[in-house]
C-alpha cells in the first residue's frame, strides 16, 4: 500500500510537467505532420494532398541548396567550434597563455552579443559601402572592388560560416574549460611526474573526461545547426540569389510569407527528422567511442 | 516565511485583478472610448513625422478617444499581425494593403467592409483612384491615407553641370553617360537591391508598363497574355543591360537600401533609383545646396515604348477595421472618427506639411513644403503613374522572379528564360489565373 501511494504521488507531481511537455511540444509536433499532408490556397485548407509536400519540397533546388548549406552548418558546429573549444578551452586551462582571464572574457564576447547585432556589424565592415571594402578600393585604386565571395554560388556560406565560427566557438570553449576544471590537478601532474606527452594527457585524460560534454555539445551543436535562422536572417536573408538560403528560411517563407501551412509543416516534421537521425548517429559514435575508452 | 510568500502571491494576483477590472471600467464610465490599434509604422523614422504630428492633433481634438497603439515595422509587423490573423484576436484599427500583402487579415472575414459608412460627399473629397475596389471581393477594407510612388530618378545636376552631361532622354543616351561618369570617378547608378524586391518595385513594374501600356498587365495577370510576351520580356532585358554596361554600382546585390542611399547622399554616384518617399529623409539629411541640385525624374525614354515619362504608384497601405467593431458602435463610430481625421482635410494637410502626397484632394500650392517634398509634389503631378508590379501578382512567384532578376544581374540568367519560367509558374499557381 505505502508502494503504491508512493507510485501515485510520483505520477501525481510529475502530471503538470507531463501535462505540459504534451501541449508544447508532442502536441504542436502531432498537429504540424498532420498538417504536412494538407494542401493550402487563399489562407485555406483546401483538403489532404497526401505526399505531394514532400516530393516538392525534396525536389526543389532552393531546398536542396538550403539542406546542404545547413549540413555546412553543422559541418562548421560539430568538426569546427567544437574541437577549437577544446583547444582554447584546454591552452586556458593548463595556463600556456598569459592573462588567461583577459582572454576568457574576449574570447566570450561574441556568443554575448545578438546575431543581429554580430550581423550588422559585419555587413557594415564588408559591404560595398562598408569599411573594408572602401580601404581596399583606397590602396589598391580599384573603385569597382567588392568582396566577390559574397557573389559567389559555391563559397557564399563562407563569411556566413566564419561568423558562426567566431559566434559560438566561445559558448563551447566556457562549457569545456568549466569542465576542465572538474578535473582534480593532482591528474595532470600525476601524468606528467609519470612522463606522459601532452598527447597522451589529451588522448587519455582530457578527452576521456570530456566525452560526456562532447557529447552533448554535439547534440546542441547539430540540433542548432538545423534550426539556424537568425544570424543568416540577418546577415544575408538568404541572398543574393538563394546562396545562403538554410531550412528554416525556406519554412518561415514558405509559412509565414506563401501562407503554405502545409509545405512549411512538411519542412518542420523534416528537421526534426533530421535533427533526431543525426543526434541518434552522433549517439551511436558517442556510445561505441565510450567502449573503446574503457 | 511560507506565509508570507503566499500573502505576497494573494497580493499580487489580486491587484492584477483590480487593475484590469479598472481599466474596463474606466473606458465605459467617463466617455472615453478606448481603441486598440497595430500599425506598420516607425514613428521614430522621419519619413512618419507627419504621422505623429496628426496623432498629436487627433489627441487634442478628440481626448476622449484614446488609442493603444503597437507599432511595428516590415516583416516583424507582418508576422506578428498574421499570428493574431490566425487566433482571430486582431485589434480595433489597423494598417493594411487594398491588395495581396495583407490578404491574411482582408481575405479571412476579419476585416470590416467600409463601403456602408462612407457617403458620396466623403468620397468626393478624394482621388478617385483612392476607390478602386479592393480584395478579391472588389469591397473597400481601408482608406489609403496617400499614395506611393514607387519608381523615380534622382540625379545630382551639380554632378552633371560639372562633368558637361544633361540628364538623358534616352535610355541609349544614357548607357553612353557611363564611360565619362567613370571617368571622373563616379559611379552612375545607385541602387540597393539586396534585398531583391527593389529592382522589382522600383523599376521593373515602370518598365514593363512603358513597353506594354497600362492594360497589359492585367491580360498577362489573368493570362489574356502571357509573360512570354515582348513587353515581359524587354524590361527584363533593359535590367541585363543597366548591369551588363555598369550603370549601377559595384555590388549592387550586396548594398541594402540605405546604403545606396548613402552613396548618393556622399555624392560618389551621380544618379539614385529609389521610390518618391526618399523625399523626406533627403530634406532631413542633405544641406539645402545639395536638394536644391537634385532632380526628381523617371526612367528616360525607351526603343519600342508605348507609354512616355510614366512612374509607378500604388495606394498606400491604409487603416481598415476589425469586422467585430460592428457589434460595438460607440467604438465604432470613435474608429471611423479617428479614420476620417487621418485621411480627411485636417489630417490630410498636416501630412501634407512632412512630405505626404494625401489621396485627399488638397491644394498643395497653399502647403509650406521643404525642398525636396515640394519636388516630390510637382512630380506627382508632371508623371503618370502605372502600377506597381508586386502589388498585381502573387508573391510567391514574384519572389522566385525577384530571385531570377538577381541572378541575372550578377550574370546568371536570360531574360528570356526567366520570362519562360515566371510563365510557367502564374500559369499553374497564381491566384490571377484561378
Amino acid at each position: 500500500m505505502p508502494r503504491l501511494n508512493k507510485r501515485a504521488s510520483y505520477l501525481t507531481l510529475l502530471l503538470p510537467a507531463f501535462i505540459i511537455y504534451i501541449g508544447i511540444i508532442i502536441f504542436p509536433i502531432l498537429v504540424s505532420f498532420g498538417l504536412s499532408f494538407t494542401e493550402w490556397k487563399r489562407f485555406k485548407m483546401t483538403g489532404f494532398n497526401g505526399l505531394d509536400n514532400y516530393i516538392s519540397i525534396l525536389t526543389d533546388p532552393v531546398f536542396q541548396r538550403s539542406l546542404w548549406n545547413n549540413v555546412q552548418i553543422m559541418l562548421i558546429s560539430v568538426l569546427g567550434q567544437i574541437p577549437l573549444g577544446i583547444i582554447l578551452a584546454y591552452l586556458l586551462h593548463r595556463k600556456w597563455v598569459r592573462g588567461t582571464k583577459f582572454f576568457e572574457f574576449m574570447i566570450f564576447l561574441p556568443v554575448t552579443i545578438s546575431s543581429v547585432v554580430i550581423a550588422l556589424l559585419w555587413n557594415r565592415v564588408f559591404s560595398p559601402v562598408g569599411i573594408y571594402t572602401t580601404f581596399v578600393r583606397m590602396i589598391t585604386h580599384n573603385p569597382d572592388y567588392v568582396v566577390k565571395i559574397f557573389e559567389s554560388e559555391k563559397f557564399a556560406m563562407i563569411p556566413v560560416l566564419l561568423v558562426l565560427l567566431w559566434q559560438y566557438t566561445s559558448l563551447y570553449m566556457v562549457i569545456f574549460l568549466a569542465n576542465l576544471q572538474r578535473i582534480p590537478s593532482s591528474v595532470f601532474e600525476a601524468a606528467l611526474i609519470d612522463g606522459a606527452k601532452e598527447s597522451t594527457i589529451i588522448w587519455k585524460i582530457v578527452l576521456p573526461a570530456l566525452s560526456t560534454v562532447i557529447f552533448t555539445c554535439s547534440v546542441l551543436a547539430i540540433s542548432g545547426s538545423l534550426k539556424s535562422f537568425d544570424l543568416v536572417y540577418a546577415m544575408t536573408a538568404g541572398g543574393p540569389v538563394n546562396y545562403t538560403y538554410v531550412m528554416a528560411l525556406y519554412l518561415y517563407q514558405h509559412t509565414f510569407t506563401f501562407h503554405n501551412y502545409g509545405k512549411g509543416s512538411a519542412v518542420s516534421i523534416i528537421i526534426v527528422l533530421l535533427s533526431v537521425g543525426l543526434i541518434s548517429l552522433v549517439r551511436g559514435i558517442y556510445d561505441k567511442a565510450q567502449k573503446k575508452f574503457e | 516565511m511560507k506565509k508570507t510568500a503566499l500573502f505576497a502571491l494573494v497580493l499580487v494576483l489580486a491587484m492584477t485583478f483590480v487593475s484590469a477590472a479598472g481599466t474596463k471600467e474606466q473606458s465605459s464610465d467617463d466617455g472615453t472610448v478606448t481603441l486598440t490599434a497595430y500599425m506598420q509604422i516607425d514613428p521614430a523614422n522621419d519619413q512618419y513625422a507627419g504621422h505623429n504630428a496628426v496623432m498629436a492633433a487627433f489627441e487634442e481634438k478628440y481626448p476622449n478617444i484614446k488609442l493603444d497603439i503597437e507599432y511595428a515595422s516590415g516583416e516583424a509587423f507582418h508576422q506578428k499581425f498574421q499570428s493574431m490573423a490566425a487566433s482571430k484576436q486582431i485589434p480595433d484599427i489597423y494598417t493594411c494593403y487594398g491588395g495581396a500583402r495583407t490578404a491574411y487579415v482582408t481575405e479571412t472575414g476579419l476585416t470590416l467592409d467600409l463601403t456602408p459608412y462612407l457617403d458620396d460627399a466623403f468620397k468626393s473629397q478624394f482621388a478617385s483612384a483612392t476607390w478602386n475596389p479592393q480584395g478579391s471581393a472588389g469591397v473597400i477594407y481601408m482608406i489609403p491615407p496617400a499614395f506611393s510612388v514607387c519608381h523615380t530618378i534622382y540625379a545630382n545636376t551639380a554632378i552633371l553641370d560639372k562633368l558637361g552631361l544633361e540628364y538623358p532622354k534616352t535610355f541609349d543616351e544614357w548607357l553612353s553617360q557611363i564611360p565619362t561618369i567613370r571617368a571622373a570617378g563616379y559611379y552612375p547608378v545607385s541602387m540597393g537591391n539586396k534585398d531583391p524586391w527593389v529592382v522589382n518595385s522600383w523599376l521593373l513594374g515602370t518598365l514593363i508598363e512603358r513597353f506594354g501600356g497600362k492594360e497589359w498587365i492585367m491580360k498577362a495577370a489573368k493570362g489574356e497574355a502571357s509573360f512570354t510576351d515582348e513587353p515581359f520580356v524587354k524590361a527584363l532585358d533593359v535590367i541585363k543591360q543597366m548591369s551588363d554596361a555598369g550603370l549601377f554600382s559595384p555590388g549592387v546585390n550586396q548594398m541594402s537600401n540605405s546604403e545606396a542611399d548613402q552613396e548618393f547622399y556622399q555624392q560618389k554616384s551621380v544618379y539614385l533609383i529609389d521610390a518618391g518617399w526618399r523625399t523626406s529623409a533627403m530634406d532631413a539629411a542633405l544641406p539645402a545646396d545639395q536638394r536644391e541640385a537634385i532632380k526628381m525624374t523617371v526612367f528616360p525614354a525607351l526603343d519600342g515604348e508605348v507609354t512616355h515619362n510614366t512612374s509607378s504608384a500604388v495606394a498606400s497601405e491604409g487603416f481598415a477595421l476589425s469586422k467585430a467593431l460592428e457589434k460595438d458602435k460607440a467604438k465604432l463610430d470613435a474608429a471611423l472618427t479617428f479614420i476620417k481625421f487621418y485621411t480627411g482635410t485636417e489630417g490630410a494637410t498636416i501630412r501634407a506639411e512632412h512630405g505626404d502626397v494625401p489621396s485627399y484632394n488638397l491644394d498643395l500650392s497653399k502647403v509650406n513644403l521643404d525642398v525636396m517634398q515640394k519636388k516630390f509634389v510637382e512630380f506627382s503631378a508632371e508623371y503618370p503613374m502605372g502600377y506597381v508590379f508586386d502589388s498585381i501578382m502573387d508573391g510567391e512567384g514574384v519572389t522566385m522572379l525577384n530571385t531570377d532578376l538577381q541572378a541575372m544581374m550578377m550574370g546568371n540568367g536570360d531574360p528570356k528564360q526567366i520570362a519562360a519560367d515566371y510563365e510557367a509558374w502564374v500559369a499553374a499557381n497564381d491566384s490571377n489565373r484561378d
